[in-house]
């Protein structure tokens, strides 16, 4: 064989791998973004995601694959989680959301009669892109596409609902940027009104720190992630959804006030109104962000205590 | 929808480029910051190509329709650009050969007999049998070939040339006779960039060197600011001036058709596509034929890109008066190609591609590759130059290809003997072109073999003198240094090289610019 070739030809896949990302998202370059075309929107349908088949395909993914490797890249501490034994399913779970983590971190925490009947509401345009991304994305977290520029989808999120899966809903519509929570849309809250179901808010912390965006893979060092599940919600017979939404958002904002303090501080301060505002302090970006960066404190320690070490 | 044409600013996301060299390619990681013009995407083809061509001869500018032009008895020539154009060539059948068959239906219908068809190859070499055929389709080739009805124009043949006079600036206007004594002389065109057409297209292509040589010398080249304007060019200026003079002698009905991008088929069709937007497909097809090309040997590489035939489609066509067509051809060729860049760089980045005008079915020698480059793509701007005056250019080609003997007879000597004295083309057309323009020998070349006319060369050198004259710093990336060095410029090995040899003149960190071309694209610099 030609070594001239042969080498050459590596450098050509090593050059080419790095220049289109492969494995990675695309990226176009910042003066051409005008110019990228209107993406079609290319529906892949999702019912067969429920089926049996691929329940069952989904609960070897999950505990055999994902589980065993999301516990070895970070470590989990789950609260509230008696909430689920006073509702009755389905619920719309409504997060934060800062990582691609935060899917399988509420997934996996999840006791396994809720996670095996749970379905996550993906971005169509981003999970539902090509074939291979959507089945993977089907597969392992149970996602079935939302349009977030409105338009009409293969299943809608009502379908699931009324088929009996709880949903996982993160309001914000995308990953934040630095950490902090964002504005909450109003799908969540109309979901839950349209249909009666109720609302479970969650907060998690550490998600960012661990894996922001524009990284694929957990910091090294098992950073620590917590999630506290809150008291289920129900709109009002009067409440509207314009009303519900601002009442869901403050339930994820205390809960995150209440994993960073304590559970008697953040009721008081929710109901003085003094919540520390979820969206972050007005200061410099880098500040934002370096607050984010950081970990939170886990109340168990990391590792076996050294006195039992040989 | 196609997209307009814009200027990309490379940035970290931007992966590599592809840049045109010879018969290959490379991929290019430019500075960050560099410039990259792209040119507009393919706009989209006319939907029925005869219903077009039936209305433009129908309802033609300032003209009576084609039919009422035709007469029993008359004398009609129907002249053609030669295989010149497009680029690359088209795939079958040539919009020329549509059109002629066109054009002789009605005239057949006329009842007219007369009729001769010309290849305007002026200096070019004669084109084959099967190159006219490919032009003008197999039954205009089976009516008039074998009866000496269908020919080169032989720029030579004294007894077949016409002295029309001069124009108020004293040039000589010597076309051929046939065309001159016509009743009707229908040109037909392929208005692929803005340079042709027009009174280009008689007053050039079937012209004799007496009257050639009036605008294609250093001294016009210069002064054409740029020959891809017309407006601004003084060899079509004096171009415009002949054709005023030969209007008035004959009547001529032209034809013009503009082109969209389509230069690439499957597989090759990444090679038009922006590289951010290239699928695993397209990526997979980039990396098999750079392997592909690596092994090959010249010759298959050779047939391998000569082979390609372009899936033009027909952007328009019109007829009629010269002049007003030609305005209507140009605002189409300017939807197609231009791109509006905002102020001059200190260099110009061209990759050169396989072909050019005078190598098709050929080879790209060091003359034509530099032509390409300092004479075509440097001229692809509108208002002033891409590159700053006392900039750099640089270009890529490998400048390995060598001469074609049948083709290219007079180029050996032009660059054994005349560039080996002085690379001035000013200097050299006024010492050396005279002598090779009434060389027998070449003469004879070009008149019975397949040989470009002796004084093209000189032609070719020209062209690229106005760049020369614009430029401090020329210097080809990828080529070989003694070929570079003949024909008066250096060579790198890669382009961070380039851009340390350039500093001298530009400085450490100069304004970079690439012409992302092919597809063609025509810089309006502002």
């Amino acid at each position: 064989m030609n070594s001239g070739l042969v080498k050459g030809g590596i450098a050509d896949v090593k050059q080419v791998a790095r220049g289109w990302r492969w494995g990675r998202r695309p990226q176009v370059p910042r003066s051409a973004e005008q110019w990228v075309p209107a993406n079609k929107s290319t529906v892949f349908r999702s019912e067969w995601s429920r089926r049996r088949p691929a329940i069952a395909a989904r609960e070897v993914v999950q505990k055999v694959g994902l589980e065993p490797l999301f516990r070895s890249q970070v470590r989990a501490k789950v609260e509230g989680l008696d909430v689920l034994d006073r509702v009755e399913g389905p619920v719309i779970f409504v997060a934060n959301h800062a990582s691609h983590l935060d899917t399988p971190l509420i997934l996996l925490s999840l006791p396994d009669e809720w996670r095996r009947r749970t379905a996550v509401a993906a971005a169509a345009d981003y999970f539902f892109d090509t074939w291979w991304r959507a089945v993977g994305s089907v597969l392992l977290f149970n996602t079935f596409p939302i349009d977030r520029r409105g338009g009409v989808m293969a299943a809608t999120p009502g379908e699931v609902l009324a088929d009996g899966w709880s949903l996982v809903i993160f309001p914000e519509g995308t990953r934040s940027t630095d950490g902090w929570m964002g504005k909450f849309r109003m799908g969540a809250a109309f979901l839950a009104k349209e249909y009666g179901v109720p609302v479970v808010p969650v907060a998690h912390r550490g998600t960012f720190a661990a894996m922001p965006r524009g990284q694929n893979w957990p910091a090294r060092g098992r950073r620590q992630l917590t999630i506290r599940f809150g008291e289920p919600l129900v709109a009002g017979p009067d409440e509207s959804v314009r009303e519900f939404a601002p009442r869901i958002k403050d339930a994820v904002a205390s809960l995150l006030d209440e994993d960073k303090s304590t559970w008697w501080d953040a009721k008081r301060r929710a109901a003085s109104g003094t919540t520390p505002d979820p969206t972050g302090p007005q200061v410099a970006q880098w500040r934002r962000v370096w607050e984010q960066t950081e970990s939170p404190a886990a109340d168990a320690p990391s590792r076996k205590l050294t006195a039992w070490r040989r | 929808m196609s997209r307009p044409g814009f200027v990309l600013e490379v940035d970290d996301r931007t992966p590599p480029l592809i840049v045109h060299e010879g018969l290959g390619f490379r991929l290019e990681s430019f500075p960050l910051g560099t410039r990259v013009i792209y040119p507009p995407e393919s706009l989209p083809a006319v939907p029925d190509v005869d219903q077009a061509i039936r209305d433009a001869l129908l309802h033609p500018q300032d003209m009576d329709p084609l039919p009422e032009l035709l007469f029993a008895g008359m004398k009609l020539t129907i002249a053609f650009d030669d295989i010149s154009l497009p680029l690359p060539t088209m795939r079958p059948p040539d919009i020329r050969g549509r059109i002629i068959e066109h054009v002789l239906t009605m005239a057949a219908e006329a009842g007219v007999d007369d009729v001769e068809l010309i290849a305007a190859n002026a200096l070019h070499r004669r084109m084959t049998a099967a190159e006219l055929k490919h032009i003008v389709g197999e039954r205009v080739f089976r009516s008039f070939y074998p009866q000496g009805k269908l020919y080169n124009f032989d720029a030579e043949d004294r007894d077949n040339l016409s002295h029309l006079g001069t124009t108020e600036k004293g040039e000589d206007i010597e076309i051929s006779k046939r065309a001159a004594e016509s009743d009707l002389l229908v040109y037909v065109n392929v208005n692929l960039v803005a340079m042709d057409g027009g009174h280009k297209s008689v007053g050039i292509g079937l012209a004799s060197y007496k009257s050639l040589r009036h605008h294609h010398n250093a001294k016009t080249m210069v002064q054409s600011r740029s020959f891809m304007d017309h407006k601004h060019s003084a060899m079509h200026h004096s171009a415009w001036r002949i054709g005023r003079v030969i209007k008035d002698t004959v009547k001529v009905f032209q034809i013009e058709t503009t082109l969209n991008n389509d230069i690439f088929p499957k597989p090759y069709d990444f090679l038009q596509k922006r590289e951010w937007e290239w699928s695993l497909k397209d990526q997979a097809s980039m990396l098999a034929m750079r392997r592909g090309l690596s092994v090959a040997p010249p010759k298959l590489k050779h047939k391998m890109f000569h082979d390609l035939r372009s899936v033009y489609g027909l952007t328009g066509v019109n007829a009629g008066e010269v002049e007003a067509v030609h305005a209507k051809t140009l605002e189409k060729v300017h939807e197609q190609h231009l791109v509006e860049v905002q102020g001059q760089s200190d260099v110009l980045v061209m990759g050169i591609p396989y072909v050019g005008p005078y190598n098709v079915n050929s080879s790209l020698n060091p003359i034509l590759a530099t032509c390409m480059g300092l004479g075509y793509y440097f001229n692809s701007y509108l208002g002033q130059p891409v590159v700053r005056k006392g900039g750099a250019v640089i270009l890529y080609h490998p400048l390995n290809e060598g001469f074609n003997q049948l083709h290219h007879p007079s180029y050996v000597d032009f660059y054994e003997e005349v560039l080996a004295e002085s690379t001035d083309p000013a200097v050299v057309g006024e010492k050396y072109e005279q002598q090779f323009a009434e060389d027998p020998w070449y003469r004879h070349l070009y008149r019975t073999s397949h040989a470009y006319h002796g004084v093209h060369p000189f032609y070719m050198w020209y062209w690229a003198a106005h760049a020369m004259d614009h430029v401090d710093e020329v210097i080809w990336v990828g080529a070989d240094r003694k070929v570079a060095a003949r024909l008066g410029f250096r060579a790198a090995t890669t382009l961070a090289d380039a851009l340390e040899m350039a500093s001298g003149t530009v400085g450490s960190s100069p304004s970079i610019t690439y012409l992302h071309n092919p597809p063609h694209l025509l810089a309006h610099v502002k």
